[in-house]
């Protein structure tokens, strides 16, 4: 296999950056994000340098080694905390807190819905909150919940559902919420395997309908070239983009042919070699300074 | 560090109104004293033997009566738990008994033992009782059935697995129930010796106020404000280092 | 059938124990218990007339009160208090002290401060279980799910909707595990604050039987306070379960996996 596997799609711009769209183009542009953190009086470096773009409406996938900071990145994204230095753009707007438009996606489903409320007042609860009038909102909790295969249970409370039901409350929940972006962070991490393949299905769905922009983080690199348009790689902590690839795949996808192709083997093949090379520490050139 | 810079400018900042309180007349000084004068009375008791006294009262009662209620709950917890017939059986008649009040017993203790130290020890083995008991309850019933029949596979008779899989199953609850028990007992001591005049702290508190020695009064209170702190301090260590090994799996929330 | 099992288990013991009270008291007279028999007759003649109007409903009133101002004020302070972590800092020493604090020492200091009326017992029932409401609300706001919290903030939700639909009952166990305490002690220190310093109130007048040696009214007394009690813990239980509903079943789930 030849490393430059899609020569023509990789980044133009300064290595350790991921792709960068003409100003005013972008719906998320992430742009030399660094977060340090503070241990007890000793400064830790998560993220040292983070530049990407996502063009309204795509599906890009985040994956790296385990401990690369992609929750740290996620979070600085979502607006739940400050970056250290660099900047979020969402449409052009310098994300400072959660903003509006976007909804996320956490890992830890049981933690993440409200144990106090049934599956539709979970769904319901952040329209409410808008102050959305009844019928509107009645009308988006049944289309979000049917669209992920739960209009029979919204009586239940998401504790008596199985993991995997629970994160379709919650992504219900984020679609229901019609924002422009789309972050989940291993949503799929803590499901099985054969659930997991169903809500990948139902993530590629939900977005074509939608036509929302969505970012995936994973550590899965199956998951992440079978559900992107785009994988960007990021290297082992402090994080630089290892590399930014374009995943040329057919448009529709599915569980058994899509994963049969040999060019997904090929990508498949070549995300592995690149996470392995980010483990080992070798960077790309500029961004070890 | 800053916490605890924040705690201690938090105990000087109720010292300070505490203070100015009666010095800007706020309340009057002979109902509220200064916090200066207060912890001047409390200096003046520390060199005297009738107030160590007092406070060796107060801790002997409430030692022997959390004792005796620990030793005799962890008994009657384990042998009623174990057996679903006997749970069954005392359910409502503990449900019954539990939430009686201790203070209740009052004039029954005063009318069987007067004002010896029998009557702290009543009030408190009853009230303490009930917090170990059911929390032993709770653990032998929380024992693992997986644990349980592990163990039966492997051999082990009744003895071995009460010592090997009740018992440190049950453990955790029992340092909840030892720990509320600790500050139940601290209550129920001071109340025998204020409302009945048992010996100890709480009957110098109700001298103090009759005989009009206002800022020793709240000197003795201070005391016994100490005394529960500590009590609860230790209380807490012993918790963390008897479940060092697990102490995530219990929250704190079944009280 | 059933039905009959489940009724013998409840009655069996207490029938019991009844039966060996009756036995141990009808042969011998024996001046500190008196018997079944006399004690029910006594019970009814001494409470279920003027007394119940004079002493029980006033006592009653005042822990209703006192109970109800503790719960509310220590709510809404833990509240404010656990969601500032500067503020939780300041006062958690001073807070720590006041918990450790025996309540029923606090009878003879409100005494002096505010005369023998019914604010000072309504005060010295607030002041003394507040604080198992407070610091147990301090801690449920605390310990907040981080990942919960987060998702909270990310679709937008704060101010007075996060209080409403997240801290609170989030914090839902914990502070009805505080006002349990509450209840007790509310109830140890209506007793307390009347035997203590009052002419009238159901502490005082068990005490007064007791000073006049009139037994089986004093033993009637504490049948009295035991029904209190046992009436407490029944619409607590009862309340609780019905408020923390989702957390009873959330336990389960837990327990069972």
């Amino acid at each position: 296999m030849q490393p430059d596997i899609n020569e023509h799609t990789r980044s133009a711009d300064a290595p350790g950056a991921g792709r960068v769209l003409a100003e005013g183009t972008a719906m998320l542009s992430v742009r030399n994000l660094k977060k340090v953190y503070q241990t007890d009086g000793r400064p830790v470096e998560a993220v040292r340098n983070l530049t990407f773009d996502l063009r309204p409406g795509e599906l890009a996938c985040l994956v790296g080694p385990s401990g690369s900071g992609k929750t740290t990145l996620l979070k600085c994204i979502s607006g739940l905390m400050a970056p250290t230095e660099g900047e979020v753009l969402l449409d052009g707007a310098k994300v400072t807190g959660p903003p509006k438009k976007m909804a996320v996606v956490f890992q830890e489903y049981g933690r993440s819905l409200f144990p106090w409320m049934r599956v539709r007042e979970n769904v319901e609860l952040p329209l409410k909150n808008q102050g959305m009038a009844k019928p509107e909102r009645d009308r988006l909790v049944d289309e979000a919940l049917e669209a992920v295969g739960l209009s029979h249970v919204p009586k239940s409370y998401p504790w008596q559902l199985s993991g995997g039901m629970q994160q379709r409350v919650a992504i219900a929940r984020a679609v229901a919420y019609q924002p422009e972006v789309l972050l989940m962070d291993e949503p799929f991490a803590a499901v099985d395997a054969q659930t997991r393949a169903d809500l990948e299905d139902l993530i590629r769905a939900v977005w074509k309908k939608l036509g929302v922009t969505v970012l995936f983080v994973t550590h899965d690199i199956d998951e992440s070239v079978y559900l992107g348009e785009r994988v960007i790689i990021l290297s082992s902590s402090p994080t630089v983009v290892q590399e930014d690839l374009l995943i040329d795949l057919p448009a529709e996808r599915d569980q058994l042919n899509t994963r049969a192709l040999p060019r997904f083997t090929e990508l498949r093949h070549h995300v592995y070699e690149q996470i392995q090379l980010a483990k080992t520490g070798q960077r790309p050139a500029a961004a070890s300074r | 560090m800053s916490k605890k810079v924040l705690g201690i400018a938090g105990i000087l900042g109720f010292l300070l109104t505490w203070e100015l309180i009666p010095r800007l007349g706020i309340i009057e000084a002979r109902f509220l004293p200064p916090a200066s004068d207060v912890i001047a009375a409390l200096a003046g008791y520390v060199p005297l033997t009738a107030f160590w006294g007092a406070v060796s009262e107060t801790l002997l009662a409430w030692f022997l009566g959390l004792t005796a209620a620990v030793a005799l709950a962890v008994v009657l917890g384990f042998v009623v738990g174990s057996s679903p017939f006997l749970r069954r059986c005392t359910n409502s008649t503990v449900e019954f008994l539990r939430p009686i009040p201790s203070v209740a017993l009052i004039p029954l203790a005063v009318l069987l033992f007067g004002v010896k130290i029998q009557s702290s020890l009543m009030l408190i083995i009853y009230a303490s009782f009930w917090q170990v008991f059911i929390q032993v309850l709770y653990g032998v019933a929380d024992v693992d059935n997986v644990a349980m029949q592990t163990a039966r596979s492997y051999g082990l008779k009744t003895a071995a697995r009460v010592r090997h899989v009740v018992f440190p199953t049950a453990l955790p609850y029992l340092m909840t129930g030892v720990r509320l028990a600790a500050s139940v007992a601290l209550i129920l001591a001071i109340t025998a010796e204020l409302v009945i005049g048992s010996p100890g702290l709480g009957r110098e508190i109700a001298l103090a106020q009759s005989g009009g020695a206002i800022s020793g009064m709240y000197a003795l209170i201070l005391t016994t404000g100490l005394i529960g702190v500590v009590i609860n301090l230790l209380m807490r260590l012993v918790e963390r280092r008897t479940l060092s090994w697990h102490s995530s799996i219990r929250s704190e929330v079944i009280v | 059938m059933r039905i009959a099992k489940g009724l013998l288990y409840a009655l069996g013991l207490p029938a019991l124990l009844v039966l060996a009270w009756w036995a141990g008291t009808t042969g011998a007279k024996n001046f500190f218990v008196p018997t079944p028999g006399a004690l029910v007759s006594t019970f009814t003649d001494t409470w279920f007339g003027n007394r119940i109007l004079t002493d029980v409903l006033p006592s009653l009133g005042r822990l209703f009160v006192g109970v109800l101002s503790a719960i509310i004020l220590g709510i809404l302070a833990g509240l404010l208090i656990g969601s500032v972590r500067w503020l939780r800092a300041l006062t958690e020493p001073v807070l720590e002290f006041f918990r450790a604090v025996p309540p029923p020492v606090l009878v003879p200091v409100l005494m002096l401060l505010m005369c023998i009326t019914d604010g000072m017992k309504v005060a010295v029932i607030i002041s003394g279980c507040i604080w198992p409401v407070l610091l147990n609300t301090i801690e449920g706001v605390r310990a907040i799910d981080g990942v919960l919290s987060d998702s909270a903030r990310t679709y937008g939700i704060s101010g007075w909707a996060r209080v409403r639909y997240l801290v609170l009952p989030s914090a839902g166990p914990q502070v009805m595990a505080g006002v349990r305490q509450c209840l007790s002690i509310g109830l140890i220190l209506m007793v307390i604050s009347e035997m203590f310093a009052s002419s009238s109130g159901l502490g005082f007048t068990i005490v007064q039987f007791q000073r006049s040696f009139a037994v089986p009214e004093m033993w009637s007394g504490i049948v009295i306070l035991g029904l209190i009690g046992v009436a407490m813990s029944l619409i607590f239980q009862f309340t609780e379960r019905h408020i923390l509903r989702w957390y009873h079943g959330l336990r389960e789930v837990e327990n069972a996996a």
